[in-house]
């Protein structure tokens, strides 16, 4: 092979949205210190992003393994996630154990929903993404009228002036907040700061996961994934299997929501998680995974890229041009890259 | 046959596109809003003076009928940009005129200044019919507004 | 005929299980329709002007329905297409129903751009056109706000009505006022009946618009159409030019929205400039399966039933709510479920139904294969 097949072959293996966001991400490190942007801010700003977004990444590995798609429905997770978390609040939980507790009581939640969304998701195989976004949003849609009806009492957390009915955003402040963000944290300067907590919490679960993937259920599951005929001739339950991966991507996501709170310092409630399945969805895209395949490092990668780009855009273009672009060439970015991997060819007959 | 075929075709998708922008011109021009600002104020051009009537009662095409003291200043929103306007005022001698004009109006032209006096004074259109612009206000920078572009999920009325 | 024949009780299970959504909003309207404590007349009133306002976005959904490509969530194109063509016609200053046909105008060579555009990106998608068709939208929002909040307004695409534009000198404001044409459509020929005033000409063009779509039906393209959404493969070795069937429907639901959107913005009277048309695809998608249609299937009559029981339970609603609870929020909450709800159920339903279909097919199938063997 000579030097121009090789990188065509590289091109067409990558993709090229991914390569313009990767090379548009690189412009924009190269532009940033010439507009007068601290790099080292940027990227401890890019580092801490992408520790509060990868679980969420993470939790689209097990759907996407077992042929469930992307997983639009990840607010149920996210919902178990705010279950466990105000529940902890409630409970009166403190620093670090109240991250923990929260893990804990969030984990029943999406044990059960992430079961009956999975036995849903088995009733309706082929159709499962526009379900799952569905899904989604009438759980969020359905938990605001929970929120203000369920009988909290902490007045941290509840309306001032009724005393009932949570609050839109409640500070984790006192509680979770900065728990996984400050331990072990490294400081290189004044600007650089590496948020190891988050990042090894993260590198934790990944770890898991990649061992789960390499175990005869983890297998097992790859093959329902690629060949559901084949996986059923060979005595694989397939639906029981399809099962176990929505329940795990939902656990992930419940658990993705509560490091994103530890670090944004405030759970946001009602319509707070209604769009969050896109950028996680599309980081995993972006990151190389495709409609029916996805890698750890496609996680890694993808949440790098579009927390860079997320972070790098508004400050850079706001000191180069003085208007921040950066919300339209997120909605750009995001769906189109989810819009690339729908129409592939190659992937349009499952 | 065949090519005969298409280029007929294609003459038809031509004729309909130029008779949706006949529509298109048609519509803007009927469409267009002109708002026409009635002055009766005493108006000096070229030497000539018209002097401001001390009541007239101005109507512009089916509009409502506008009283105009002397200094008023009144205003009639039409569309379309040929119009009649009706004056009843009385003369030197006391008598009540009732006299009817037709003007149009430039299609650019948002806002127009005319002119009572100088219209039943007899003076050439460009006279009493001119182009006004609005005093733009030198009121403290307004403050930027902020722009809501997020989605508000169903939350609205429909 | 079919080997395994219907009981009654299964028919009437049938009936239930094809009528469901119907079925229980009349029980929500049923319920909630005391509880708010509203009159029937004002009810009567509200559900006239809805109809009048969203009958024709709605109807917009119905040719890709016929096309097999189930609910066109893409539609927001087509509105954001007509918001344009308003857009422009508020800074030309023209009003009235010049105003409204010119923005219709302006507005298809934009829809139709956009449809073909969505049509061939759906075509790369066959078999997940729905969720496709959604991130279309999504990412059409994207380049909509480009161009209106970053051209709009600069040397490219000059707007020179400072009521528009931002004070920054550029892009345009949250809310656009659309008093040129408010209502100009529905006060044409307004008719008191009962105290209840009904926009005749706003139906006229609705009427007008139904029967295109039934006399659209019988010509030649709408029989490929129909075709094209039984089967793609039968439908091709039949001749019919599948994809280019298929954008052309796309092409016109997107058409049509533009110009049902230019009448329902011009009901309303204001422009939301970022918002108006990302809620309009959902809102449109909840109403027609609230009628009974589903994916695969949908008529008028689903239109004008869907409009009517939903916006009884979306009138209903918070009104129910404040006297029920004492919370009009947990109302506007419960009216957000409920339209995500019904779109959600009516999707599993239709998957589950094809499913079933098809193992009957099989089943069916084979049955014939033993009866023959035997």
């Amino acid at each position: 092979m000579n030097m121009k097949e090789r990188i065509l072959h590289f091109v067409h293996s990558f993709g090229w949205p991914r390569i313009i966001i990767g090379l548009f991400l690189l412009l924009l490190f190269i532009a940033a210190p010439i507009v007068g942007v601290k790099v080292s801010t940027s990227l401890s700003d890019t580092l801490i992003r992408f520790g509060m977004n990868s679980v969420m990444v993470l939790a689209m590995v097990p759907m996407i393994h077992s042929g469930c798609g992307l997983n639009f429905g990840l607010p149920v997770g996210i919902i178990a996630g705010l279950l466990g978390g105000t529940l902890s609040l409630q409970l009166n939980f403190t620093g670090g154990l109240s991250f923990f507790m929260a893990i804990v009581l969030a984990t029943p939640f999406a044990v059960l929903f992430g079961w009956a969304y999975g036995v849903l998701l088995n009733k309706v195989k082929g159709g499962e993404m526009m379900i799952a976004t569905y899904v989604g949003f009438s759980i969020v849609s359905f938990m605001c009228m929970m929120w203000l009806l369920l009988p909290y009492s902490n007045p941290t957390m509840v309306w001032g002036y009724t005393g009932s009915g949570l609050r839109t955003t409640i500070s984790t402040e006192g509680y979770y907040y900065h728990v996984l963000n400050d331990f072990l944290q490294i400081k290189i300067g004044s600007h650089l700061v590496i948020p190891t907590g988050m990042i090894l919490f993260f590198a934790l679960l990944a770890f898991l996961m990649w061992a789960f993937l390499h175990t005869k259920t983890g297998t097992a599951m790859t093959a329902v994934g690629s060949n559901p005929v084949f996986a059923r001739a060979s005595g694989i339950n397939v639906d029981r299997t399809r099962i176990l991966s929505v329940i795990m991507s939902t656990w992930l996501g419940a658990v993705g929501i509560l490091v994103y709170q530890q670090s944004f310092g405030f759970i946001q409630l009602y319509m707070g998680p209604f769009y969050m399945a896109m950028p996680a969805v599309s980081a995993i895209l972006i990151g190389g995974a495709s409609v029916n395949k996805a890698s750890i490092t496609n996680v890694i990668v993808g949440t790098f890229l579009f927390q860079g780009i997320v972070t790098m855009t508004p400050s850079v273009m706001n000191s180069a041009i003085h208007t921040d672009m950066s919300e339209v060439i997120r909605i750009i970015v995001s769906n189109g890259m989810i819009l690339y991997a729908l129409t592939r060819k190659s992937e349009a007959t499952r | 046959m065949d090519k005969v075929h298409i280029s007929r075709k294609i003459w038809i998708r031509l004729a309909v596109i130029v008779a949706i922008l006949l529509v298109a011109v048609l519509m803007f021009l009927i469409g267009k809003q002109h708002t026409i600002l009635l002055d009766n104020k005493t108006l000096e051009f070229g030497g000539e003076t018209y002097k401001a009537f001390s009541i007239v009662e101005v109507q512009v095409d089916k509009e409502d009928q506008l009283e105009l003291a002397a200094r008023d200043r009144d205003k009639a929103v039409v569309t379309g940009q040929r119009h009649s306007i009706t004056v009843l005022y009385m003369d030197a001698n006391y008598e009540e005129i009732e006299k009817t004009w037709k003007f149009s109006v430039p299609l650019g032209e948002d806002m127009l200044l005319l002119s009572v006096p100088a219209l039943v004074g007899g003076a050439e259109p460009a006279i009493w019919l001119t182009h006004y612009e609005p005093p733009v206000a030198a009121a403290a920078p307004v403050s930027e507004e902020v722009v809501v572009t997020e989605d508000a999920a169903l939350l609205g009325d429909f | 005929m079919s080997p395994l024949k219907e009981t009654n009780w299964q028919k009437v299970l049938h009936f239930l299980e094809n009528n469901t959504v119907p079925v229980l909003f009349l029980v929500i309207c049923a319920i909630g329709i005391p509880l708010s404590g509203y009159s029937a007349s004002y009810l009567a009133q509200e559900v006239v002007v809805r109809i009048s306002r969203n009958a024709f976005l709605i109807i917009a959904l119905l040719i890709p329905i016929m096309a097999g490509m189930g609910l066109n969530f893409g539609m927001t194109l087509g509105a954001m297409a007509g918001q344009i063509g308003l857009i422009l016609i508020s800074d030309w200053g023209i009003v009235g129903i010049p105003g409204m046909v010119l923005a219709m105008i302006i507005s298809t060579p934009i829809s139709m751009l956009l449809g073909w555009g969505c049509g061939k990106l759906l075509n790369m998608a066959k078999g997940r056109e729905m969720v496709t068709s959604y991130i279309i939208a999504f990412f059409m929002n994207g380049v909509y706000q480009l161009v209106v909040l970053y051209i709009m307004g600069t040397k490219f695409l000059p707007i020179r009505s400072s009521s528009l534009v931002l004070p920054r000198g550029y892009g345009i404001r949250n809310t656009v006022n659309l008093i040129g044409i408010r209502k100009s459509l529905d006060n044409l020929l307004a008719v008191k009946v009962f105290g209840i005033s009904l926009p005749l000409a706003t139906f006229a063009v609705i009427a007008l618009l139904c029967i295109f779509v039934v006399w659209f039906r019988r010509t030649k393209l709408g029989q490929d159409m129909l075709a094209v959404g039984q089967d793609m493969e039968v439908a091709r070795d039949a001749g019919i030019r599948v994809e280019h069937t298929r954008i052309v429907s796309i092409v016109i639901s997107t058409v049509l929205a533009g110009y049902g959107m230019v009448i329902y913005l011009s009901n309303i009277g204001t422009l939301n400039t970022y918002n108006s048309h990302s809620q309009i695809g959902m809102f449109s998608v909840a109403a027609l399966l609230v009628g009974g249609a589903s994916v695969s299937k949908a008529n008028i009559g689903n239109v004008f039933l869907g409009v009517t029981l939903f916006h009884l339970m979306f009138i209903v609603s918070p009104m129910a709510g404040k006297n029920l609870i004492g919370q009009a929020q947990l109302g506007e909450y419960f009216r957000v479920f409920v339209s995500y709800g019904v779109i959600t159920m009516s999707l599993v339903l239709y998957e589950v139904r094809k499913r079933r279909e098809k193992s009957r097919v099989g089943r069916e199938l084979a049955a014939g294969q033993t009866a023959e063997e035997a």
